[in-house]
């Protein structure tokens, strides 16, 4: 029986339920140090001095290193996404000169416990020198706002407009133009499992073996590497030089790179790289210094990871914390822990989602949507995140903001302000804000031509008739780009007279109530030229590779460059291979998360493509191992390839189960030097495979006017991934999404005073949606095969998130419109409900922001 | 700083001495003295309830509770749900694989004795019934649906009555 398509119950479970699994916090080398950070109290300051003399002295402390000592002895981290007209500042791993935000680390201390180190934490004196606080976009935005980065114009780090289509004659031309500004609050990914690492120092080697909380192994490693712990550069050249074989491996390893990724090169433009060093001209200094330093090292990090728990984008950050703790135990030669609390993990471990968009619609009365023009401004916080963070999002959205519409132009401006506030990370569909904002806009634009917004959206929707098409954005679109389908499966699906009964005993009762839809598709993992369209060459960074083995005792196991941590990879990768080889699950066995193992990728698990990229490298890879298999399998039985089959692990002549032979059997026939007696190493990048993952999210409001309190009587998402390896874990990614969308309009919000001092550092503040709050959403099906694919699954983690916000504000407003409502925020707690309602007036009310 | 105590207290079942200094968090207790990790820190001061472990049978936060409170209790926690010689699961955590429950499962133990709590004092809770006695407990990753599902399965394991978990099981691989 096939596993794939089936809620095959989770293999990880055993482990996990029982309480034995291994997370961060659970691992505790010999002898190993506690890390506790000094942070920053004041939003924005010079450092004037430290003063760690009495710290020192408290009972269990080893050491303490203040920035300016972690530094001299690290790299700042330099950018990785180079977009034209994008300044991204280097950071160092502790703040020296100033801080920039409440909880910027300026030193670090180390004890033999974490109770000793936080005592001793407290104890070293930091003088500040204040300087003005930006707290917001708008402060941010004037040119007398004090300014974050010296390099920097103003506090913008990026400003920039595309193009696409004739924009100014296509808005002169259209009936009418509807504008509308949208405003969304800051948010944060809040995992339940807080950031860690522990860098564990082999005392005889020196060797650095990483446990890491992290979505992304390999990213961390070289991070690690080339940032942490500097040497002479005289001594990498030297060893460089004499090394015969490392250069030969180097030399070797930059070919391969360079020919894999031949056509990214290519495309690859360097006005992104030429704009940075233009602003910092350190970059290329730092950057070379650093690259030579990395040729010149003998032995490399290992990033081991075995549980974690949750990440959505927070953890794909290599932390500025990590290269600090790195570097420390370099120095000292010992091992190093660190686990965050929760008030660091709310105030720096991630906020995503504060954007201001202005956003034009160009429409004819009948309906038809022409153009669209965007003016977005992202809320970067002080930092940025490294590899990847807020210049990522914005560049995502220009490509999908036009969503599954047939829009004839299409403009954006996109500016990054630097605020002194946490730093601004991918959070669970990055780009999400673009299809909250023309959802949302989309809607007010059929309130005015009278339609329906189910009307105006099919009218407006590419439809399979269409296909291949292409977005104005640039990719291409084919039938798997089935939005249109979700969305009449979806009107399907709502019960017009049940919700006109709801309606009128609501209203009898104090109450309203609304509905609201929202539709969009996602690159999962999206078509050849999808990377392209957001950075040249940026495809380079979405290759996945796998590696299947059958050991000389017949065992199977499977290697994958992804990270779980949630996502069940565990489970579904097995499904698929023991597909592939004709085998139970529980004879397949996964590893991940050690980067000694496993094969490389830049971005581990993010960005839904754990289905259709790392499955499909493991499929592959599986599908040609069972080649081997069945070659040998064939001469051992003396008959033809062709006629082997493989079923219930039994190697076998099609028709003669009975003379069959075990794995082992046949591994055990093959001589091999390392124990493998068969494997295939698979890179994948999907190309003519997979495509867009699409869904349409259908929410039914019921407000409280009293209170205003929103209920959510139902919820339901139409999703259409392709073929579903798991059913069970594909309904419970989409559901999650939907409650993180839940908790982001209803409850959950991270303040910031006018002088950028964090408000919300704790869960009594920070409003997490628990069981009584998230209503039981219903998840259906579609199933739309991709015309080319065999590999044909598709992703489906980011996808709850990028709608539920979207539907649930158009719910909201169509419920409150008669009163009045315009919904132009995303964060809507009960205070800004009574508001909209007219219920209280918000000139009189304070602190609703 | 005070000096330490030496408590006792019984922990899944077995007895055990140890000096705690009075400052000691039960939570940390637990995992840094006592070496039992399954119980799980999420914000350390109280509302996520990934900590959470029974102390005479009720449930207790153990990162609000000190060490030194212990003394003479009765502690379980995720590590003493399953039987101790054959290794069976609990209800409690075949209904979570049965449903599915967790996904990332770092708030796993905190629910877990959660609802142990639950079916003790209430054997056949209504759905909303779980849901108003887990509300003190937060997953980020599920939604939370195939966490009451769990519950709901263990209350069919508990009692023997295999159909509804059957039925739950094809519901679940529809």
């Amino acid at each position: 029986m096939r596993l794939v398509g089936q809620s095959v119950k989770r293999v990880e479970d055993d482990r996990l339920l029982r309480g034995t699994g291994r997370y961060v916090a659970d691992v505790n080398p010999p002898g190993v140090l506690h890390a506790v950070f000094v942070r920053s109290t004041f939003a924005h300051a010079r450092i004037v001095s430290i003063d760690a003399a009495a710290a020192g002295r408290s009972p269990g402390v080893v050491r303490i290193y203040t920035g300016a000592e972690i530094n001299a002895m690290s790299y700042p981290m330099l950018p990785m996404l180079m977009l034209p007209d994008l300044y991204t500042p280097l950071v160092k791993a502790l703040s020296d000169d100033k801080v920039r935000m409440v909880g910027d680390p300026v030193a670090v201390v180390l004890a033999n416990s974490r109770a000793e180190a936080e005592d001793a934490a407290e104890l070293v004196e930091v003088e500040y020198d204040p300087l003005d606080a930006v707290p917001d976009i708008a402060t941010g935005l004037r040119s007398d706002s004090a300014q974050l980065w010296e390099k920097a114009d103003g506090n913008v780090l990026y400003d920039h407009a595309d193009t696409f289509g004739e924009v100014d004659a296509v808005f002169a031309s259209a009936d009418r133009v509807i504008t509308e500004r949208f405003s969304s609050h800051r948010q944060s990914n809040q995992p339940i499992e807080t950031r860690g690492t522990v860098i564990e120092v082999d005392p005889v080697t020196g060797h650095l073996t990483v446990h890491g909380a992290t979505q992304t192994s390999h990213m961390l490693r070289w991070g690690i590497a080339a940032y942490a712990g500097k040497r002479r550069i005289r001594e990498s050249l030297k060893s460089l030089a004499t090394k015969k074989e490392r250069r030969a491996a180097f030399l070797t390893a930059a070919k391969k790179f360079t020919t894999d990724n031949a056509d990214a090169l290519k495309q690859s433009d360097n006005a992104g790289a030429a704009h940075q060093i233009k602003r910092d001209k350190s970059t290329l200094l730092h950057m070379n210094r650093m690259g030579l330093e990395l040729l010149g090292q003998e032995d490399f990090p290992t990033v081991v990871a075995q549980d974690i728990g949750g990440g959505f984008g927070a953890k794909g950050a290599v932390a500025r914390e990590d290269i600090a703790l790195a570097t420390a135990a370099i120095d000292l030669g010992r091992s190093v822990k660190w686990i965050e609390d929760r008030i660091e993990n709310l105030t720096d471990g991630g906020h995503a989602r504060e954007e201001d968009i202005e956003i034009s619609i160009a429409v004819d009365d009948d309906g038809t949507m022409r153009g669209m023009k965007v003016d977005l401004v992202i809320d970067h916080g002080a930092y940025p995140a490294w590899p990847i963070g807020a210049s990522l999002a914005s560049a995502i959205m220009k490509v999908m903001f036009p969503g599954a519409y047939r829009f004839e132009a299409f403009s954006m401006r996109s500016r990054l302000v630097a605020t002194n506030k946490g730093k601004y990370v991918a959070y669970r569909g990055p780009w999400a804000n673009e299809t909250w904002a023309r959802e949302r806009i989309i809607d007010v634009v059929a309130r005015e031509l009278r339609m329906s917004p189910a009307e105006i959206r099919l009218k407006n929707m590419y439809g399979p008739e269409d296909m291949p098409a292409a977005m104005l954005t640039g990719p291409t679109l084919d039938e798997t780009m089935s939005t249109r389908a979700t969305l009449e499966r979806a009107i399907e699906l709502i019960d017009r007279d049940e919700l006109a009964s709801l309606k009128a005993d609501a209203e009898a009762n104090g109450r309203r109530l609304g509905l609201g839809l929202a539709c969009y598709h996602e690159a999962a993992p999206g078509p050849p030229n999808y990377n392209d369209a957001i950075s040249p060459g940026s495809g380079a960074l979405s290759n996945e590779t796998a590696r299947t083995v059958v050991e000389s005792d017949g065992s199977i196991i499977a290697y994958t460059s992804q990270m779980p941590h949630g996502q069940s990879h565990e489970t579904t990768y097995a499904q698929v291979v023991a597909d592939e080889m004709g085998v139970g699950i529980d004879d397949v066995k996964l590893v991940w998360g050690n980067t000694d193992k496993t094969p490389f990728s830049a971005l581990g698990t993010g960005g839904s493509r754990g289905g259709p990229l790392g499955g499909g490298a493991i499929k592959y890879a599986s599908r040609e191992v069972r080649r081997l298999v069945a070659e040998k399998a064939a001469s051992m039985l003396e008959a033809s390839v062709d006629d082997i089959e493989i079923v219930d692990g039994n190697i076998h002549v099609a028709g003669v189960p009975s003379r069959g032979l075990t794995y082992g059997e046949v591994a055990g026939a093959v001589a091999t030097l390392d124990g493998e007696a068969f494997s295939h190493n698979q890179d994948y990048r999907g190309k003519g495979d997979g495509g867009w993952s699409c869904a349409t999210h259908v929410c039914m409001v019921d407000i409280d006017l009293e209170t205003g309190t929103v209920q959510i009587p139902r919820y339901f998402v139409v999703e259409d991934c392709g073929p579903i390896i798991n059913p069970a874990i594909v309904d419970g990614q989409v559901r999650g999404g939907v409650a993180q969308g839940i908790g982001a309009v209803l409850y959950e919000s991270a303040v910031f005073d006018t002088e950028a001092n964090p408000q919300t550092t704790t869960y009594m503040d920070y409003l997490m949606p628990s069981a009584t709050e998230i209503p039981e959403i219903e998840v259906h099906h579609l199933e739309t095969l991709s015309p080319g694919g065999e590999n044909d699954f598709r992703g489906v983690g980011e996808g709850g998130m990028i709608g539920a916000p979207a539907a649930i504000t158009n719910a909201i407003e169509h419920a409150l419109a008669p009163l009045g409502a315009k919904v132009t925020d995303q964060y809507l707690p009960p205070t800004k409900i009574l508001e909209l309602a007219g219920i209280i007036d918000p000139d009189r009310s304070s602190g609703s922001s | 700083m005070s000096e330490p105590t030496v408590i006792t207290m019984l922990i899944n079942g077995a007895p055990a001495t140890i000096e705690v200094e009075p400052r000691t968090s039960l939570a940390d207790l637990i995992r840094e003295e006592l070496g039992l990790t399954g119980t799980h820190l999420g914000c350390e001061h109280g509302v996520c309830g990934a900590c959470t472990i029974l102390v005479d049978g009720e449930p207790v936060r153990s990162c609000l509770m000190l060490g030194v409170q212990a003394d003479g209790k009765n502690i379980t926690t995720i590590e003493g749900l399953a039987d101790p010689i054959s290794g069976e699961m609990h209800p409690i955590q075949k209904g979570m694989h049965e449903a599915h429950g967790f996904q990332c499962s770092f708030c796993a133990p905190g629910f877990l004795m959660s609802a142990v709590a639950l079916l003790e004092d209430n054997p056949n809770p209504t759905r909303d019934q779980i849901r108003e006695e887990l509300g003190g407990n937060v997953c980020r990753c599920t939604g939370y649906k195939t966490i009451l599902d769990g519950v709901e399965a263990a209350v069919s394991i508990k009692s023997g009555d295999n159909t509804s978990s059957t039925n739950l099981a094809a519901e679940v691989d529809r």
